[in-house]
């Protein structure tokens, strides 16, 4: 990541969270959203599949899910923000920085977004 | 089952630091329902490590393979190809798994993954307790199915220490009293009787203090 335009954000969503499931990434310009990986429910979301992101490149991780109390499955996004909770944990152990990856509920995309490209802007260049 | 946690990132690093190509060898029983040592913490902890280690500016090669039991011998062998083509292993099997491992393959660094940290159950979702101690002589059934040794802190066999409150144990809140708890459900089977009897002083020889437990059974010696 040399500069704002080079970050690379990976974002896994919900399908559910966004109308006629139709999703389209954060509108933010200073970053590129190569992948964008569906998932039933946000809690599918494992560790692994994380941490597979970062292997891959990215720079920061975006893990998407429905509104509080919106949830089809009941509890999904809470699970999902509790697993990235604990990866973020997983993430300083490893010297990566917990900051890269972010839990945001679909109606808040744009703010997280915006917040993780200055996040990461201020945590530099992945090694 | 066996519950155990698995060890900090800066430690398993500490240990794999001499290696280039490490099997992650996981656990498919006890270790993998408390989420220390499955096939997923197997693959999670693989990622992590690669990405720990790059860091650092080192690659390291890691194989990853999960087997029934780590501590049966004939499952152990399904790893035997994957051990000899690495330089060390990384179990995440209990104390027992790692042991075994390393009595079948003399010649393979075997580094533990977990710490092994007791017999418990799944209390409820997320939570493991402790509840047993495999102390060799169980008495549950005087104590309604909840052992003091285990449970209550102080290991009291004739009753509570009076230091309880609201049924918690008096060493910390998050821990019920387990004489309250035998006491209730003695009531609740008629067996209130049980409490009357006295228990003798624990003979600790069949627990740890008598050195490494044995258990032959004749029957299936050859």
């Amino acid at each position: 990541m040399n500069s704002n335009s080079e970050t690379k954000i990976y974002i896994f969503y919900c399908v559910n969270a966004f109308d006629q499931g139709v999703f389209s990434p954060p509108r933010t310009k200073v970053a590129y959203f190569p992948q964008d990986l569906k998932m039933a429910c946000s809690s599918m979301i494992k560790d692994i599949y994380l941490l597979k992101a970062f292997e891959c490149g990215a720079d920061g991780v975006m893990v998407v899910g429905c509104p509080a109390g919106k949830c089809k499955r009941v509890d999904g996004n809470v699970r999902a923000a509790k697993r990235v909770a604990r990866v973020q944990q997983l993430l300083d152990e490893i010297g990566l920085g917990g900051k890269r990856l972010v839990y945001s509920t679909a109606d808040d995309m744009e703010t997280a977004a915006a917040d993780l490209v200055k996040q990461l802007g201020e945590l530099g260049p992945r090694k | 089952m066996i519950v155990a946690k698995q060890k900090p990132i800066a430690e398993i690093k500490e240990m794999l630091r001499p290696y280039d190509k490490v099997l992650i060898l996981g656990c498919g029983t006890c270790v993998k329902t408390c989420f220390a040592g499955g096939e997923d913490e197997v693959a999670t902890l693989g990622a992590a490590l690669r990405l720990a280690f790059s860091q650092d500016g080192k690659t390291i090669h890691t194989e990853e393979l999960t087997v029934e039991r780590q501590c049966e011998d004939a499952f152990i062998q399904e790893a035997a190809q994957a051990v000899s083509r690495n330089e060390a292993v990384l179990s995440l099997a209990c104390g027992a798994g790692v042991q075994a491992m390393a009595r079948r393959f003399a010649g393979a660094s075997l580094l533990p993954g977990v710490n092994t940290t007791f017999i418990g159950v799944l209390e409820k979702p997320g939570l493991f307790t402790e509840e047993c101690s495999g102390c060799g002589d169980c008495e549950l059934d005087t104590f309604g199915g909840i052992c003091p040794v285990t449970r209550c802190s102080k290991r009291l066999l004739n009753g509570p220490c009076g230091g309880s409150k609201n049924g918690k144990c008096e060493v910390s809140p998050d821990i019920d009293c387990a004489w309250q708890l035998i006491i209730d459900r003695l009531t609740l089977l008629g067996q209130a009787g049980n409490l009357k009897r006295y228990i003798p002083a624990k003979d600790w020889r069949l627990s740890l203090s008598g050195g490494p437990r044995r258990l032959v059974r004749e029957d299936h010696v050859i």
